[in-house]
């Protein structure tokens, strides 16, 4: 594919935080996008309008991540305040509150059918929450990690988590296995390939790398940005044919995952980009920034 | 009447009636309530006692101001106290004197009465009297229901009882003991007989009076007896002399004692002629002497009883004294034979009972062999051994036989010490052989000879140090560890002193170059570099696939060139071959899999000296960070993690470690962090060999994983097996099927299939959820459970509906059109499903008659019995489990895909908000589900 084809031209500019937006996700069909930042609130846009729909209130501190199930019906959220909070999105309400984690919590993914949430916290955990019964303890506590767990990412049989001491962990669930991938330097986010044969892990050494995972091999290196500070995102596209990643300076950096090649990289926001999200279908994509804006490019 | 009024003319003031003075007081009373409560206050008037008007105070000086309109009387407002007089009705007191005296006549009569005191109360007057007032206080204290005097006022106690008086008509006096009256009386009534005959008849017979003399010496000889009985020894025998215990002064001379009992006696004589001189003087004649006998009272006076008759007489006196002595002369006796017999003083006993008894501890007993001198034997023989001079050089003995005997017990000796020489003396005394002990044949060779082997034993010592420290200094050569390491590092050497000697300039410079390198390194690498330059010339194909390999080396090889002196045509060809060593470089960055696994075998190919050379200079090089990442890091290690099985349910699936107990968790603390660190260390330094075995090591852990995935695979609970039974069975029945159907129709029927299983696996968790059990293991459970099947059953049915929804929501199938048609299917399924359940059977039949409808329902979907051949198959092999795992994951893709494409078109065609967009939704699958 040639750069043109790249979602890099900017549709929509999305402005009512504020504050640091610090996460922006496309829901399961990619109608709409949720975001979330320091102002403690959460909001609902319609990104292909740049409209804003809906604001939740009710956290005490920032919020990290949010994350859609799958019919749409609800949401979880996880922030500073230690807290899962699992939300309707048509009434706002909070239908529940997970506590148990000692520190903040970075990132919150929901599985498959939506009955399980899973929480990376500061507190060098992954808590599993029960989103069917009304029992409010963890399911599990995974605490094998050495340090902070900065983000989690789910399949149908395995629970994969990268953390700050270097390593991607994978808890196989059909074995009763742990396979730890030790990168040797901080994981900051990782993402996983719409085949589900690989792993993209974000490291605080300005590199991104690409794992296979069932042998654990380093497949490619995606290196020209800066991530030495902050927590920046990558992702892969829907086509699992680019890399895209943010960087520290306000840029966004296209690769193509085979070659490694630099496709285009271009400003798209004056400071750091906290935030990568591709749509599940079309080309388009949402980047979130510390200046308070969400932009929405298209072709 | 005006007329007889102005007639009469009144003088003074007219009498007041008690009528109207009655009416002014109940006038004044009445006015006053009604001035305070009606009048106001300036309206109120001051009145009097009476009723009449007065000023208010003015000219009384205002001291009645605050009395009249407030208060009813002039002491205030303190009400007085109650008290009935019903009491005092009754009481009918009598008149005294003392009711109409005052208190000073009282005291005044008080004061004249006199009274002893309670010590010299001798007739018990005073006593009485007290004892009349005590009555009387008591009467005037307390009332009585009888009036009159209490009976204690007329019985007043008594001092004296009716013994003494009795006592006191006999004779007795006070102060008198009772024995002694009675025989003082009977005796004194005779001598009042014997006296009133004697004066009778002054003229009369000797012979009563010798009677009377021996009556009175029988009495006398009675009273001692009586007296010694009672009275112990030591009273009737005090100590008089001023001598120490059991001292006698006459012990040989009892004459003396004697004269000094007459002496004693004498006195006694001149006692009692004094008092009887003083009473004849102070008494007169009447009173006489008095009798023999304790004292009467100084202030009692004598009566006519108390006079003794025959006080004059000695001749009494004489013979008492007399009876008295032989019992102090026995007692004496008595004394001396206890003294004699026991060893013990005079006067005193000895004890019956001695209660203490002394311990004698005799002092330890000397032994014989004992030395007074400590002598220590150990510091002079260590000084005399240091003494011994080394004795001179002797020539051996002339017999060779002697020679050897003398030589081998040299060494005995100083081996086992000087006793074993001196023991072998004794017993070889006779044995001529053993003279040289015995300063004999020979004696000099053998002290020389001694004095040799005790040097080499000290010597011997210092060896064994030596030895030990041996090893070490060995190990430490570089011979021995070229040996221990094998043969490879000799070739080196050989190789290393040519290269050196050939280019001695080359061997300096990439020290310089490289100074982080050790230098054993660094001549390592010089004759690697030089290897295939003596090989080369003959086959210039090997030589570029060298040079390909030493370009990572890089300055290296241009070094080498310049050292080596080559032709021009030879250095063009190796710039060529440089450069592409550098494109096969940049094209391994992008290699993949299928790269790595071609590439590898040339290594082998190539053989092991060139593949662990490439391996160390990669290691070393710093410049390649992206090589060096990539084989140090990432570095995956595995080990074993338990889920929780409520979260293993939750993603559907079974849960590995069903029936096993919860492993206790493993403290991962920062030690283990610190642990990690060497092994890395040793990774990186590991050597050829053990490079060479890691893909061994590899080949191991992979086996077991296998293992592993078959036997968790292959533990499924029970509810798990029926289903799998299920599917085994419909593989019997049609075995063909699967392989005749298309690829569209597996993909359907693979996403029924799943239907199918959800539906299933989530009925039977709502019913082990229900029944109280996470998951039911026996038969027996169920059968115990059977009345409440019948109210979960009830239960069950709304909850299936629930989870129906659920899933279609869940769901990411393709077109609406299946979705209808398997709905349609589904509903007569689940009609004959709840029929079952209404019903209250065992758990055999219902499980029968699950499997019918499973049978029935895959029947009817002919398109899952070839997805169920899929599953089945998967079970073969974990292999093939692996590759169709990657098959299944792509067509889920694929899935997915058409899936979000569809989305998309819904999505387009609605305008409104996502609110009203929600909600339409929702009505369009309510529609869709009618």
């Amino acid at each position: 594919m040639s750069a043109t084809e790249l979602p890099t031209k900017e549709a929509h500019i999305l402005k009512g935080h504020e504050g640091a937006v610090l996460a922006a996700r496309f829901n399961g069909d990619g109608n709409y996008a949720l975001t979330c930042g320091k102002d403690r609130t959460i909001r609902l846009w319609n990104p292909h309008r740049g409209i804003l729909i809906k604001t939740y209130k009710s956290h005490g501190r920032e919020v990290r991540d949010v994350h859609v199930t799958s019919d749409n019906a609800k949401f979880c959220s996880c922030g500073g305040d230690r807290q899962v909070y699992y939300w309707d999105v048509s009434t706002g309400r909070v239908i529940r509150k997970f506590r148990g984690h000692d520190g903040e919590v970075n990132a919150v993914k929901f599985n498959d059918s939506s009955s399980v949430v899973v929480s990376a916290g500061f507190d060098r955990s992954l808590r599993v929450w029960d989103c069917r019964s009304h029992s409010v303890e963890p399911v599990q506590i995974i605490d094998t990690f050495l340090d902070t767990v900065m983000s989690v990412v789910l399949t149908k049989t395995e629970i994969i988590g990268g953390s700050v001491d270097g390593t991607v962990r994978t808890f196989d669930m059909r074995i009763g296995r742990e396979m730890s991938d030790n990168l040797g330097q901080p994981v900051n986010c990782i993402s996983i390939s719409n085949d589900g044969n690989c792993v993209l892990a974000g490291c605080l050494d300005s590199t991104l790398r690409l794992l296979d995972r069932t042998t654990g091999e380093l497949l490619q290196v995606y290196k020209g940005h800066i991530s030495k500070s902050f927590k920046t995102d990558c992702c892969l596209t829907n086509s699992d044919a680019h890399v895209i990643g943010g960087s520290e300076d306000g840029l966004v950096f296209f690769w193509d995952l085979v070659d490694a090649k630099v496709l285009s990289k271009f400003r798209a926001h004056d400071l750091v980009v906290t935030s990568v999200s591709y749509h599940p279908k079309e080309d388009c994509m949402l980047t979130s920034s510390v200046d308070g804006t969400i932009r929405v490019w298209k072709k | 009447m005006g007329s007889d009024e102005e007639d009469f003319v009144f003088h003074g003031t007219p009498i007041e009636r008690e009528e109207e003075i009655a009416s002014r007081k109940k006038k004044a009373v009445a006015g006053a309530s009604g001035n305070l409560r009606t009048l106001p206050a300036w309206k109120q008037e001051v009145t009097d006692e009476e009723g009449r008007r007065r000023f208010h105070g003015a000219f009384t000086g205002g001291y009645s101001a605050g009395y009249y309109n407030t208060v009813g009387s002039k002491e205030g407002w303190a009400p007085q106290s109650f008290t009935s007089s019903r009491q005092n009705r009754a009481g009918a007191r009598k008149q005294s004197i003392s009711d109409f005296l005052d208190e000073d006549e009282k005291a005044d009569m008080e004061g004249k009465s006199l009274s002893a005191s309670s010590q010299f109360d001798t007739f018990g007057f005073t006593a009485a009297e007290h004892s009349r007032k005590h009555a009387e206080k008591e009467q005037h204290e307390r009332p009585s229901a009888i009036p009159g005097p209490v009976p204690d006022e007329l019985v007043a106690p008594v001092s004296e009882s009716i013994g003494v008086k009795l006592l006191l008509k006999m004779g007795w006096r006070r102060g008198h003991s009772i024995k002694e009256v009675r025989a003082s009386s009977d005796a004194r009534r005779e001598a009042r007989k014997a006296f009133l005959a004697f004066y009778t008849d002054e003229n009369t017979k000797e012979t009563p009076d010798s009677l009377v003399s021996e009556t009175e010496v029988e009495t006398s000889l009675g009273e001692d007896i009586k007296i010694s009985e009672s009275t112990p020894v030591y009273v009737l025998n005090p100590k008089q002399d001023l001598h120490g215990l059991g001292y006698d002064p006459f012990k040989h001379a009892p004459e003396f004692r004697e004269k000094k009992r007459s002496r004693m006696s004498a006195n006694k004589e001149v006692g009692f002629r004094k008092p009887l001189s003083m009473k004849e003087s102070l008494f007169g004649p009447k009173s006489g002497k008095i009798a023999p006998g304790f004292g009467i009272g100084a202030l009692e006076e004598l009566d006519v009883e108390d006079e003794d008759v025959y006080a004059g007489y000695d001749f009494d006196q004489t013979y008492v004294i007399e009876d008295e002595q032989p019992a102090r002369q026995s007692n004496d006796n008595r004394l001396r034979l206890t003294s004699k017999e026991h060893d013990v003083l005079p006067g005193f006993g000895a004890a019956k009972n001695s209660d203490y008894s002394m311990e004698r501890f005799n002092p330890p007993i000397i032994p014989k062999d004992f030395v007074a001198r400590h002598k220590f034997s150990g510091p002079l023989e260590a000084e005399t051994k240091p003494t011994v001079s080394a004795p001179p050089e002797v020539p051996p003995p002339a017999d060779n036989n002697l020679k050897l005997l003398i030589e081998g017990f040299a060494t005995f000796v100083s081996r086992c010490g000087k006793l074993y020489e001196d023991l072998s003396r004794e017993k070889n005394q006779s044995n001529q052989l053993f003279d040289f002990l015995r300063e004999g044949n020979g004696h000099d060779y053998y002290a020389r000879r001694l004095w040799e082997e005790q040097q080499k034993r000290k010597d011997q010592s210092k060896l064994t140090l030596d030895v030990k420290v041996s090893p070490t200094v060995q190990k430490m050569t570089a011979e021995t560890r070229g040996s221990l390491l094998g043969e490879k590092p000799l070739q080196r050497s050989l190789k290393e002193t040519d290269t050196s000697a050939s280019s001695g300039g080359s061997f300096q410079f990439p020290t310089n170059l490289s100074d982080t390198f050790t230098k054993s390194a660094s001549s390592q690498e010089a004759a690697d570099a030089v290897k295939p330059f003596k090989d080369d010339p003959a086959k210039q194909e090997r030589f570029e696939q060298f040079l390909k390999e030493k370009y990572k080396g890089g300055l290296r090889t241009t070094d080498s060139n310049r050292v080596n002196s080559m032709s021009e045509s030879a250095r063009a060809q190796e710039r060529l071959d440089f450069e592409a060593a550098a494109e096969a470089i940049e094209k391994g960055k992008a290699y993949k899999e299928v790269r790595r696994a071609t590439e590898q075998p040339l290594d082998f190919l190539a053989g092991g000296l060139q593949f662990t050379s490439g391996g160390t200079e990669q290691i070393k090089d710093t410049g390649v960070v992206d090589m060096k990442s990539s084989k140090t890091y990432p570095k995956r290690e595995e080990f074993q993690w338990r889920p929780s099985p409520l979260l293993c349910k939750r993603f559907d699936l079974p849960d590995p470690f069903m029936g096993k107990l919860p492993p206790a968790p493993r403290a991962r603390n920062k030690m283990d962090s610190l642990v990690f660190l060497p092994d890395t260390v040793k990774a990186a330094s590991a050597r050829q060999v053990s490079e060479s075995q890691v893909p061994k090591k590899e080949t191991s852990i992979e086996e077991p994983e296998v293992e592993v995935e078959v036997e968790n695979v292959e533990r499924p609970v029970d509810l798990y097996k029926a289903i799998f039974s299920d599917d085994s069975e419909d593989d019997e029945d049609q075995p063909m099927n699967g392989k005749i159907q298309e690829g569209q129709e597996k993909k359907n029927e693979a996403a029924a299939t799943t239907l199918n299983r959800l539906i299933a696996g989530d009925f039977l968790e709502s019913l082990g959820k229900e029944l109280g059990f996470e998951v039911p293991m026996e038969e027996e459970i169920k059968s115990r459970s059977k009345p409440e099947d019948s109210s979960d059953k009830r239960l069950d049915r709304p909850g299936l509906k629930e989870k129906v929804e659920e899933k279609t929501s869940s769901l990411t199938l393709g077109s609406e059109e299946e979705k209808s048609r398997k709905k349609r299917e589904k509903s007569p399924g689940k009609r004959s499903g709840g029929n079952d359940l209404s019903s209250s059977e065992s758990s055999g039949d219902e499980r029968r008659r699950k499997r019918y409808n499973k049978k029935d329902r895959h029947r009817n979907d002919s398109e899952s019995d070839s997805s169920s051949d899929y599953h089945s198959r998967d079970k073969q092999g974990s292999r093939s489990r692996s590759k169709r795992r990657e098959s299944s994951r792509e067509k889920r893709s694929s899935h997915k895909k058409h899936s979000k494409h569809r989305r998309t078109k819904k999505s387009s065609s609605s305008r409104y908000s996502s609110d009203e967009e929600q909600k339409e939704s929702r009505r369009e699958k309510k529609r869709r589900r009618d």
